[in-house]
């Protein structure tokens, strides 16, 4: 630290933002990015190489790939906020459940479909507030809160609907609009790509996001220079409680049925992808961006072992060993000063 | 020993704490202490470890409630009882670890809490950018910080300091808070946080120099006020004072 000569420091380099691939390893989505990238570059090279041994290509496998992203995706985008402010949410499998059959259960009693789907949506807000005002409120760590609030949906469906599966046929225009296609293009991807776009603005653009990235990354500074962290933080158990709702709705639709098992294991898979997409365990650090390529890798990765005829058990297996692998690894860059 | 009286009321005092008093269960940390902060001057809190310092910055930040006392400012009773009013009377303070988040970028720093935005709450980067390179190379000095991007976990910590210290400036405080800023520095940058603190004094803004460093202090500070076992044992002006006086006045009992 010198004080003479800042002022030419300070200049030139300062807007410049050139493509440097250490300032991309340093973005807490540069990692991800790049892995991802060798991915599909790989991918795409063996595909057009062996077109019939690996059909990655093929039309009816690229929209498989991408009807099934966008489930996980926006609840991960949802649990990214969360995680970030610090906070994490285990019941947004229950809740993506117990919104998409409240969604139904409106449905099929005659409210019309927009007051149904608002009533889904106002579902998962609700579980996201009262998560946030356990958790804030009685000072509880919110592992353990929306533990209790998973296995409390958990029961209260099986206890209201039984284990049968409720219909959902809510007429082709909206299912077109949540998950129809035009060629290649799925709908339910679209959505995902909004919701990422949506969230991206959130928390680069917005006071909220700000406050967010602040309340999770330290949050005794955040509070001694001003910031609302109880109102922050209740805002981002909202989000998450509202994407796992959004979730739930837009899967309904593709299926056309609600079933009571449905979402299980979405709560652990959406903190794997959001993990692998760089998100910090210790919150205030991750991208949006990161969140949605995790998401996009967990699902390529499965996508490819079955194009490859792996055993169904190789999957977990494999995924297991990514999370690792990508844990470790962000944990060993943000060890980097 | 020449004692500067508590009953120092004048247009010059920026702040005045009379007969504070702070108990913890049976514990009396603070015992009717009078404090207060002069305009242009760099004051030095001494004491030992258990003096009752830290729990004095905390209540002039705000963070902490007096259980008796009261505070003035400009001739009249003011509220002290949050971080929020604290800033209203223009104190900052600056922590051993500087309230920084260490993840995110400097400007996203320099503008928590008081983001400049547009429709919707949403921010105004570009805007906020630039105006914190202007703050960097005005207020305080700092080398090595190029961009504004920059993710201050990565700056020394010197340099957090130093972006802690020019957000309050910015910000116009015209009180600094320093809870020991140098004791995680290395030479060079306690060196220059030093010289901070005499920048600052020439640019009208007051600092209170929280250490038990008293060489450190007694470079900077125009006068010393010393705390022990919860109470002031000495106020004193540079010049009316030495080393070796401070000294036996931090150590004795």
């Amino acid at each position: 630290m010198s004080l003479v000569n800042h002022r030419r420091t300070l200049l030139p380099e300062t807007f410049s933002s050139g493509l440097n691939l250490n300032a991309l390893r340093r973005h807490p989505a540069g990692n991800i990015l790049i892995i991802f990238t060798l991915l599909e570059i790989i991918c795409i090279i063996a595909a057009i190489g062996y077109p019939d041994q690996f059909r990655y290509l093929s039309p009816l496998n690229i929209q498989s790939v991408l009807r099934a992203i966008p489930q996980l995706g926006i609840i991960a985008v949802g649990v990214g906020i969360l995680m970030i402010a610090g906070e994490y949410d285990l019941s947004v499998g229950a809740t993506f459940t117990l919104s998409a059959l409240s969604m139904a259960n409106l449905f099929n009693s005659g409210t019309p479909l927009g007051l149904a789907v608002a009533g889904g949506l106002l579902t998962g807000l609700i579980v996201g507030a009262i998560n946030g005002l356990i958790t804030l409120k009685a000072k509880i760590p919110s592992f353990i809160t929306t533990l209790g609030m998973m296995m409390l949906l958990r029961g209260f469906i099986l206890f209201s609907s039984g284990t049968q599966t409720r219909p959902f046929h809510p007429g082709s225009f909206f299912e077109t609009m949540m998950t129809g296609s035009a060629g290649l293009i799925q709908f339910s991807f679209i959505w995902l790509l909004l919701v990422t776009l949506a969230a991206y603005l959130l928390m680069d653009h917005h006071r909220l996001g700000n406050h967010i990235y602040a309340v999770g990354g330290n949050r005794e500074a955040a509070t001694s220079i001003g910031v609302k962290v109880f109102r922050v933080k209740l805002s981002a158990f909202i989000i998450a409680g509202g994407a796992a709702a959004l979730s739930g709705m837009i899967s309904t639709v593709r299926v056309s049925s609600v079933s009571p098992i449905q979402g299980q294991g979405l709560e652990l898979q959406a903190i794997a992808a959001c993990v692998i997409g760089g998100i910090s365990l210790y919150g205030g650090k991750g991208s949006m961006i990161g969140v949605f390529l995790g998401s996009a890798l967990l699902y390529n990765i499965q996508d490819i072992l079955l194009l490859l005829r792996a055993p169904g058990f190789y999957l977990d297996a494999f995924i297991g060993a990514i999370i690792l692998v990508a844990a470790t690894l962000n944990r060993l860059i943000q060890k980097e000063p | 020993m020449p004692q500067i009286d508590s009953e120092f009321i004048g247009e010059s005092n920026l702040i005045e704490l009379r007969g504070i008093t702070k108990k913890f269960a049976n514990v009396v940390a603070l015992d009717h202490v009078d404090f207060e902060i002069r305009a242009n001057e760099v004051l030095g809190l001494l004491g030992d470890n258990g003096a009752g310092k830290s729990t004095l910055v905390k209540i002039i930040s705000g963070v902490l409630a007096t259980d008796e006392g009261a505070v003035f400012q400009a001739g009249r009773q003011v509220n002290l009882s949050s971080h929020a009013d604290a800033a209203k009377l223009g104190i900052e303070t600056i922590y051993q670890d500087a309230a920084l988040v260490n993840s995110l970028s400097i400007y996203r720093n320099m503008f928590l809490g008081r983001e400049q935005t547009a429709a919707f709450g949403f921010l105004r980067r570009q805007s906020m950018k630039k105006k914190t390179m202007e703050i960097l190379a005005s207020s305080v000095q700092i080398s090595g910080v190029v961009s504004p991007d920059q993710i201050v976990g990565g700056l020394s910590g010197g340099q957090r300091q130093a972006v802690a210290i020019a957000r309050a400036v910015h910000f116009r405080k015209k009180m600094l808070l320093l809870d020991e800023p140098t004791s995680a520095l290395s030479v060079r940058e306690t060196e220059n946080v030093l010289d901070y603190m005499l920048q600052l004094k020439r640019d009208g803004v007051s600092c209170v120099f929280v250490t038990h460093n008293l060489y450190q202090a007694y470079r900077v500070c125009d006068r010393f006020v010393v705390l022990s076992h919860g109470r002031k044992v000495q106020d004193v002006i540079k010049n009316d004072t030495s080393i070796e006086e401070l000294t036996a006045v931090i150590v004795q009992r």
